[in-house]
């Protein structure tokens, strides 16, 4: 007994390494991905960021250039433009229709599963070519979204697509479309607020309105600042939707050429690796600026059930 | 016990060593990377098969994609140090790759007949040198064209056009046929809006890039320019021209407003007559571009379409030159691929093929004899680095233009600058 209590309290050595090894095992994996496509590739692009590297020689090291350089380039700051406005108007409008979807599905019905599924499914051929196929047949000189505007008199022959004014809303839209996963999120958010609050609210009157903006929203506030932060990220390093859509170039006028659209072009297509780098850790820097203020935020309007005690 | 225990031990290991000699001495796998269409991949895999079939030692595996995704790929396996074999090549981005030391000169195997050029004109390989040295070899002769539905012609009742014809000449009948049948022109060469408007500073005695080192444009007068844009601009407001928002957003053949009958002509390289013309089924003409008011010389100019090139780290260097050999110069291979990059450089399999094609591919024959015929002048040197660049910053400043956000003469100004301080890099 005695012996046995003190084997587990303190293992033989031996046996604490093949304990280890076995662990180290499990996680080796995960640790070979996490090296080979994380920490490895980060630590390059610092470096890269330093360097002028036309993928096809060796990098040559020259300071900061690459950043002095973003300052002067006058499409830097027309895509950082693209991409703030996208942002602003793409992540909102997104997490608006997840909610009211999520609150319109939180009921005990059968159908209901279903509905969550169908609606869900945007999320996961977002990014497909068959979308972008679908998004130019919806929005072009000819597309179904004139064809329906025609039929109530409306008569417009523009390309949505093409026109430099509508062109990034056909974006904004394509992403307030894939709102599925802060949907889902949203709703296993709702259905953690205690039926009782709804309950005793009824009694003592209270419209819809007033348990929507007194009951949901901040039990809910925790959920929203999770997905707010998350759909921030996402907007901010948008890519596939803008690439399929514009053709991979920006048009019309590089109103749709999105800060990450523009990154891949320097660093593949102009074969300026160097500066592709750079401007993801500018990205990086902005994307944590955002994310700090977000947090920061947070305490004015995020209620934990903890704090009240 | 012990002894036939022995011998089959033997056995085992002698028909090791056979199948380790026999996998040592044949079994080749070469890797053949390029860019293309889907009627030019069908063509290439079957030539790839037939050569297979014939060198049963040999593995070729393809890699495939559109021109766009091409360069980040191949950029990508250059910077892996894991370029294919063979790998198709563009005049403008052979200079890049030769002298970064990616590429293997192949004037020794011209020389040793190795690839047999016998007979082939300097005009048609000196495209593919570098430095004196030869990088490529050319897999067919190009010219920029223009290419218009008959159709159309009929329909408003004009004459088709004759190699001499002007941008006036050219605006009446864009206006004519609009008038008639409310058939539009799309917007100059929208794809690539810079190949048109080359043509005619070419015509104008100048060139796009500065020759000497590439450090700057070629021009500084903003006047020809200027013209390009209003010359548009004017077709935009008569609606003979089909408006920008539109005419830049096409992306495929088969949706193509050409297709659907709403345009009646496309610039296109004389190498994509054919698969612009396959999804419209009905006939084309196909012309020179027009002249400019006092045009000095022809703009037009007889390009390499695209080379193959074999890469320096090759393992297989003899075996990869063989197969670029056999495409260059072997008949049936050539029946296969019907020139669909261009007019072949060898003179056996032109007439060979001359001898077959089909109506619109003897078009395209004698369009080019024309081209070559007093309608051509030489062609410039390959584009320098950041010349993708300086093309994104043309379609955008077009744009611009073309959608009246900016003044021709504004816009003129503002792509000089912005072009040259790009290029400004380059100086040494």
């Amino acid at each position: 007994m005695d012996s046995n209590a003190r084997a587990i309290a303190r293992p033989r050595p031996r046996q604490a390494l093949a304990d280890n090894l076995a662990g180290y095992a499990f996680i080796g994996p995960w640790l070979f991905g996490f090296f080979a496509f994380s920490l490895i590739p980060i630590f390059s692009s610092a470096y890269f960021s330093f360097t002028r590297y036309d993928l096809l020689s060796s990098p040559v090291f020259i300071g900061a250039k690459n950043y002095a350089a973003m300052l002067r380039d006058s499409v830097f700051w027309k895509s950082l433009g693209v991409t703030f406005f996208y942002v602003a108007f793409a992540v909102p409008l997104r997490l608006i229709f997840a909610l009211l979807l999520a609150m319109l599905f939180n009921r005990k019905s059968r159908l209901m599963r279903l509905y969550q599924a169908v609606y869900y499914f945007p999320s996961i051929v977002g990014g497909s070519i068959a979308v972008a196929v679908l998004w130019r047949r919806l929005f072009k000189d000819d597309g179904a979204i004139n064809s329906i505007l025609a039929v109530f008199g409306i008569d417009t022959h523009i390309s949505w697509i093409g026109n430099p004014k509508t062109a990034i809303w056909t974006l904004i839209l394509l992403a307030a479309w894939q709102f599925g996963s802060s949907m889902l999120i949203f709703l296993a958010g709702l259905k953690q607020i205690p039926e009782s609050y709804y309950e005793s609210a009824n009694l003592d009157g209270a419209g819809s309105v007033r348990k929507f903006v007194s009951i949901t929203i901040p039990q809910l506030s925790s959920v929203i600042l999770f997905n707010l932060l998350m759909q921030t990220i996402n907007g901010f390093t948008v890519f596939t939707q803008a690439f399929v859509i514009s053709g991979g170039n920006g048009d019309p006028m590089n109103n749709t050429l999105v800060y990450a659209l523009y990154l891949y072009q320097k660093s593949f297509s102009y074969y300026e690796m160097g500066y592709g780098c750079a401007m993801a850790w500018i990205l990086v820097l902005i994307i944590s600026i955002f994310t700090a203020l977000i947090f920061k935020s947070s305490s004015s309007w995020v209620y934990y059930e903890s704090k009240e005690n | 016990m012990a002894s036939k225990r022995s011998s089959v031990f033997a056995a085992i290991l002698a028909m090791t060593l056979v199948a380790g000699a026999l996998s040592a001495q044949g079994k080749v796998t070469l890797r053949l990377a390029w860019w293309g269409n889907p009627t030019r991949d069908a063509r290439t895999m079957q030539v790839v098969e037939l050569y297979m079939k014939l060198h049963p030692e040999v593995t070729i595996e393809t890699e495939t994609t559109g021109w766009a995704g091409y360069w980040d790929k191949l950029g990508s396996q250059a910077a892996a140090r894991n370029l294919p074999d063979i790998i198709q090549q563009d005049y403008s981005y052979i200079t890049q790759y030769a002298q970064k030391d990616l590429l293997l000169d192949l004037g020794p195997y011209v020389q040793a007949k190795k690839i047999d050029l016998s007979g082939v004109p300097d005009t048609f390989t000196s495209g593919g040198k570098v430095d004196g040295k030869l990088y490529g070899v050319s897999l067919g002769t190009n010219a920029f064209c223009f290419l218009l539905d008959s159709a159309a012609l009929q329909k408003a009742g004009l004459e088709p056009p004759k190699p001499s014809w002007t941008m006036a000449d050219f605006e009446k009948m864009a206006n004519a046929i609009y008038a008639k049948t409310g058939v539009q022109t799309p917007v100059f060469s929208s794809t690539d809006p810079k190949v048109m408007f080359n043509d005619w500073l070419r015509q104008n005695k100048q060139t796009f890039f500065n020759v000497a080192d590439g450090s700057s444009l070629g021009f500084s007068d903003t006047k020809l320019l200027v013209e390009f844009y209003e010359s548009q601009l004017r077709m935009l407001k008569s609606k003979a021209m089909t408006p920008p928002d539109v005419s830049f957003g096409q992306t495929t053949p088969d949706e193509s407003r050409l297709t659907k009958g709403q345009e009646w002509n496309l610039a296109v390289w004389s190498n994509q007559v054919v698969s612009t013309q396959a999804p419209m089924k009905r006939p084309v003409l196909i012309t020179l571009l027009p002249r400019i008011a006092d045009s000095k010389q022809p703009g037009t100019f007889l390009k390499p379409s695209m080379f193959f090139s074999v890469t320096k780290g090759s393992e297989n260097k003899e075996e990869a030159v063989k197969f670029v050999n056999f495409f260059m110069n072997d008949l049936e291979a050539n029946k296969i691929l019907l020139a669909e990059r261009g007019i072949p450089i060898v003179q056996k399999v032109r007439d060979s093929l001359k001898a077959m094609v089909d109506p619109l591919n003897k078009q395209i024959f004698e369009f080019i004899d024309l081209v070559g015929n007093k309608n051509s002048s030489p062609i410039d040197p390959a584009d320098p680095a950041g010349a993708g660049e300086v093309l994104k910053v043309f379609r955008t400043v077009d744009q611009e233009v073309l959608f009246g956000q900016t003044a021709p003469q504004a816009g003129a100004e503002k792509f000089i600058k912005q072009a040259n301080d790009i290029l400004a890099k380059n100086k040494k």
